[in-house]
């Protein structure tokens, strides 16, 4: 049982109390009707707007498409390439956010749990990764990837985007872990666990919420990446979603219609992918109260 | 110690793994040289689904198929991320050994960096195909002392259409305005009817340099007093005559006759705002012709009207000018030796000679190439606007000849004076930034 | 001892992976980047060196420090927008219940949808013709507030941080609910038998606990306004007339746009410096704060 529950149902027995309880639960319910209203409405407006033509997009912005087709979706997908651009962008994305979750849950178990001399030297140096505007990476980084010939293959978007998610990655999983109380591994170690079975037994599974935070971060920032994808891929057959949402535009106009078609698209793994994650933050939620 | 060994140990990791990557690399191009004679990579912008961009793709494709020695590897980049794709891979000497450039300060970058080479050759074994190109299309791709020609252009940039509602127009009793005074006029009997008189998109900033304010300009100050100030070689930018056409610029901007939020609008919203009939008039260049026969009804297009933009009786410049120059073209990376060197020339005619010019001509766009289409092929406004740009004269477009820092000047300043901003302020910093970039040649 | 000798090859072994990663692509290039900034270069042309007058000219560019200006909006607009209303949405939405499910969905909504669609959105959102915005005050009365929210530059920044912080609450509020989710339940039962309640509660336990990862959200929030981008970008461009510009527009314009490829690189290095010091004052300002909320 949900401890608030019980915690609440000690307290109604005086009813003012319960009163102003009531009062704030419904300001507080009005209050996240509206806001859930303002986040949902720009997809809500995408999904609208993808079925509408060009003449209609510019008319009527905010009204429900006079006409349901999905001429726009069929013709987007078909230009576009979007299916061949979906499973490339789903090969870089999962095997990116793989390598980013595990990489950063390792680094974050040492920085949380050893002391060692160029330990903060460490996380400054990640630190500084955090802040660095990608424009500015792009020739060294172009350079160094034609170097080991690497251009024009998945590893050219999958690296690079792991590496610069590392920082956020570290110092989200290191803040989580550093509040996990030490007595578990205590009991581990005098098992006789090692450190890769700490980690991997212990460490790891007590961790799943700050991972699947991870994950969801990592995740939408690889499936929407346009640069390094502009840059490092030419293979047509290699390219990723964002580039295919781009070709609507002429540099003069754009085809707003076929573009909206296209992001309602691409959108809806990002949906799905969101909904899971948050279910694994949540199982620990709810685990906790189950404990309680 | 045990540092050194874990280092080592990496080193060699690495370079093994560098290894492996490199004879890969080798062993394709192996393959791909036996299979033909010369194979030639091309980059290019025509991505997307307007008809001109479908027509070269079918061109490239036609030449890779009618010459089964040469294979082309074609690669379309998106428009937007095109520059930016473009000159990462330059820094890195990496280009591909055809791709498309733009007219102007981008293709002056390739030239001053030694990364591209001239297509002379083909000029002079086609002397007829390179006489039939309109006056000034080759010259913006003349580079160096020997007039040595390093692209064909395979579009036009004809940027100043007057393009009205005829409804309007009639309904509200007024003549389609042909000096300033009567645009002015009309202005008013447009904004007394609440009826937005002009629509202009100038979130990208240079919409109102090109399309607007380089017309007025040659109005105001003539050509040769523009091409002198572009050398800084007795003309300068904050010269009288300079300020006196950003002040024409400015008496529109005093007339309200642009919408409200004009410099958070794109051009697209803007070119709809004025098919819808929101707008009288709209000053723009031929790719609205393009967009509006793709995106509206046949209505719409019927009732809409194109001329040039008004004179300006007191101007040292000619009337009926329409601003317009090259557009983008092919060039050849300086690298391309021998056979790739041979069939990047064949490819690059291919792309531009008659037949091909005709074809792009005929998919709405226009193009700097004495051709003749047939009516039926295209979209009536543009059959009208086509034949209406061969009837006038040129006009330098402003940022195809000032420098890449000048032409920012220039359009962030007409967006300051449609905030309010200082004519002499705008004047003087165009000035600087076209010096700077000449000291830095 | 050989504990020690375990653990310390233990501690190598498992950075270097991360380590190696990370310096070759992301430390390399950053100060392969930060050399060029002593070049002359368009990016085409050959480089030639000029030592300091790069880093020189971005100080005395006053577009320089507009742009640092208008950053410092965005980073006051997103420390103070986003942590708080992430924060409070977070020990909001504490249940299961499937109207808090669809609530925590649906505030992280906005950051799944592409930037190019926010800036269209809110462009239709402000747009002084049939925006909402307008309409909403004329309907309260105060037409004389109307105006163009993107073009004026008085109050266009405001206008762009406001989507800013919108489409980014989501992000924090997982980071916090994983946060507070990761309290041990034995804690907060411990407060309860001793009667803390509501807001003693949230002071001396939930806060405290929490506040290594509301640490580290106001650096990823610092980070990310001085990187801010995409989102001006589609809005305004910069513009009109650069009153939007922000470092990395700026940066980017110098790079690609007028090829400066140089001074574009020094611009970056800026960036990497002022976001450091931005970075360490807020660090110190909060470690302040924590042993002061320890010492009661």
């Amino acid at each position: 049982m949900r401890k608030d529950v019980v915690y609440e149902a000690n307290r109604s027995f005086n009813p003012v109390f319960r009163q102003k309880k009531s009062i704030f639960k419904v300001i507080k319910t009005v209050f996240l009707i509206t806001f859930s209203f303002c986040m949902i409405y720009p997809l809500y407006w995408l999904f609208i707007s993808a079925f509408k033509s060009t003449d209609e997009f510019f008319q009527f912005p905010y009204a429900l498409p006079s006409e349901w087709t999905f001429d726009n979706f069929v013709r987007a997908w078909n230009l576009a390439d979007l299916g061949g651009a979906m499973i490339n962008s789903t090969v870089v994305t999962v095997v990116g956010t793989i390598f980013t979750v595990f990489l950063g849950a390792l680094t974050a178990y040492v920085l949380s749990r050893f002391s060692f001399k160029w330990k903060g030297f460490i996380m400054l140096f990640f630190l500084l990764g955090m802040l660095i505007p990608i424009h500015s990476t792009l020739v060294p980084l172009f350079s160094i990837m034609n170097e080991i010939g690497m251009l024009n293959t998945y590893w050219a978007l999958i690296l690079p985007y792991t590496a610069f998610e590392l920082p956020i990655a570290i110092f989200l999983i290191t803040a989580y872990m550093s509040s996990i109380p030490k007595e578990m591994e205590e009991a581990a170690v005098i098992d006789g666990a090692g450190y890769w079975g700490i980690f991997f037994r212990i460490m790891l599974p007590m961790t799943v919420p700050a991972m699947a935070t991870v994950a969801i971060l990592a995740f939408l920032r690889y499936w929407n990446e346009y640069i390094f994808a502009l840059v490092f891929i030419n293979d047509a057959s290699l390219k990723t979603l964002p580039l295919s949402l781009s070709i609507f535009s002429d540099g003069y106009s754009t085809d707003y219609s076929l573009t909206m078609a296209a992001m309602a698209i691409a959108v809806i793994p990002t949906v799905i992918m969101y909904v899971f994650f948050q279910e694994q933050i949540m199982k620990g939620m709810v685990a906790g109260s189950v404990k309680g | 110690m045990r540092n050194n060994n874990l280092f080592l140990f990496l080193m060699v990791l690495i370079s093994i793994w560098l290894t492996a990557c490199n004879s890969d690399q080798a062993e394709n191009t192996a393959s791909t040289e036996e299979s033909a004679e010369a194979t030639v990579t091309i980059w290019h912008n025509f991505a997307g689904d307007d008809l001109r961009a479908r027509t070269v793709r079918d061109l490239i494709d036609q030449f890779d198929e009618e010459n089964p020695n040469i294979s082309v590897e074609s690669e379309a980049i998106p428009v937007d991320g095109y520059r930016q794709r473009i000159s990462t891979v330059a820094a890195a000497q990496e280009l591909p050994d055809v791709f498309f450039t733009y007219a102007g300060s981008f293709t002056d970058q390739f030239y001053d960096g030694g990364l591209i080479q001239p297509i002379t050759p083909l000029m002079e074994e086609h002397s007829d195909w390179a006489d039939s190109f309109l006056p000034t299309g080759l010259e913006a791709y003349e580079y160096g002392d020997n007039g040595d020609i390093y692209s064909a252009p395979v579009g036009m940039s004809s940027t100043s259409y007057l393009f009205y509602n005829k409804q309007l127009f009639e309904a509200n009793g007024v003549e389609v305005p042909e000096t300033w005074d009567q645009f002015l006029d009309v202005i008013h009997t447009f904004n007394d009817q609440d009826i937005t008189p002009i629509a202009i998109g100038n979130q990208a900033p240079w919409v109102a340099q090109s399309t607007t304010f380089g017309a007025i300009a040659d109005r105001v100050t003539g050509t040769e007093w523009f091409m002198k100030a572009v050398e800084q070689d007795g003309a300068s930018f904050t010269d009288p005559v300079f300020i006196e056409a950003l002040g024409y610029f400015k008496q529109l901007v005093d007339a309200d006759a642009y919408q409200e939020g004009a410099n958070s609008i794109d051009n697209t919203q803007a070119e709809q705002y004025f098919a819808q009939g929101k707008a009288a008039m709209m000053i723009n260049g031929s790719w609205t012709v393009s967009s509006l026969a793709a995106s509206a009804s046949e209505d719409v297009i019927e009732n809409i009207g194109v001329t040039v933009v008004p004179s300006i009786e007191d101007g040292e410049g000619r009337a009926n000018t329409i601003t317009g120059g090259p557009g983008g073209g092919f060039v050849l990376n300086s690298e391309a030796e021998g056979n790739v060197k041979e069939a990047g020339l064949e490819l690059i005619y291919a792309l531009s000679n008659e037949e091909a010019q005709k074809a792009i001509a005929e998919s709405d766009s226009m193009v700097m190439y004495d051709v003749d289409i047939d009516r039926e092929n295209v979209s009536p406004l543009y059959y009208e606007a086509f034949n209406l740009v061969r009837s006038v004269e040129f006009a330098p477009v402003y940022d195809l000849y000032l420098s890449a820092a000048a032409g920012e000047a220039i359009n962030n300043g007409l967006q300051e004076i449609m905030l309010g901003g200082e004519l002499e302020t705008v004047a003087e910093k165009v000035q600087q930034a076209q010096v700077q970039s000449l000291e830095e040649e | 001892m050989q504990d020690i000798l375990k653990a310390k090859h233990w501690i190598i072994i498992s950075l270097l992976p991360a380590l190696l990663l990370y310096t070759f692509i992301v430390i390399v290039p950053i100060f392969w980047s930060s050399y060029y900034g002593f070049f002359k270069w368009s990016g085409m042309n050959e480089p030639s060196f000029i030592g300091w007058a790069n880093y020189l000219e971005v100080v005395n560019d006053p577009i320089f420090w507009r742009a640092l200006k208008n950053n410092m909006i965005i980073v006051v607009a997103s420390v103070f927008g986003q942590v708080p209303i992430a924060l409070l949405l977070a020990l909001m939405l504490r249940q299961t219940t499937l109207f808090q499910r669809f609530v925590r969905s649906a505030v992280f909504l906005p950051t799944v949808i592409s930037t190019v669609v926010v800036g269209l959105i809110w462009g239709y959102i402000y747009n002084p013709e049939f925006g909402i915005v307008n309409a909403l005050l004329e309907m309260i009365g105060l037409e004389s507030w109307t105006r163009a929210w993107l073009s004026d530059p008085d109050v266009n920044m405001y206008a762009v941080s406001i989507p800013i912080i919108w489409n980014y609450i989501g992000p924090y509020l997982i980071i916090f609910i994983a946060a507070i989710q990761n309290i041990p339940t034995e804690i907060e039962d411990a407060a309860k038998m001793d009667g803390a309640n509501g807001f003693r509660k949230l002071f001396y336990i939930t806060l405290p606990m929490m506040w290594t990862t509301i640490k580290v959200a106001v650096v990823l929030c610092i980070s990310g306004s001085l990187k801010a981008f995409d989102q001006v970008f589609v809005m305004t461009g910069g513009g009109p007339a650069q009153s939007t510009e922000l470092l990395a527009t700026y940066m980017y314009n110098n790079t690609f746009m007028t090829y400066r490829y140089g001074y574009g690189s020094a611009v970056s290095t800026m960036i990497i410096i002022v976001s450091l010091i931005l970075i360490l004052i807020s660090q110190i300002l909060m470690k302040r704060k924590e042993e002061k909320g320890m010492g009661i």
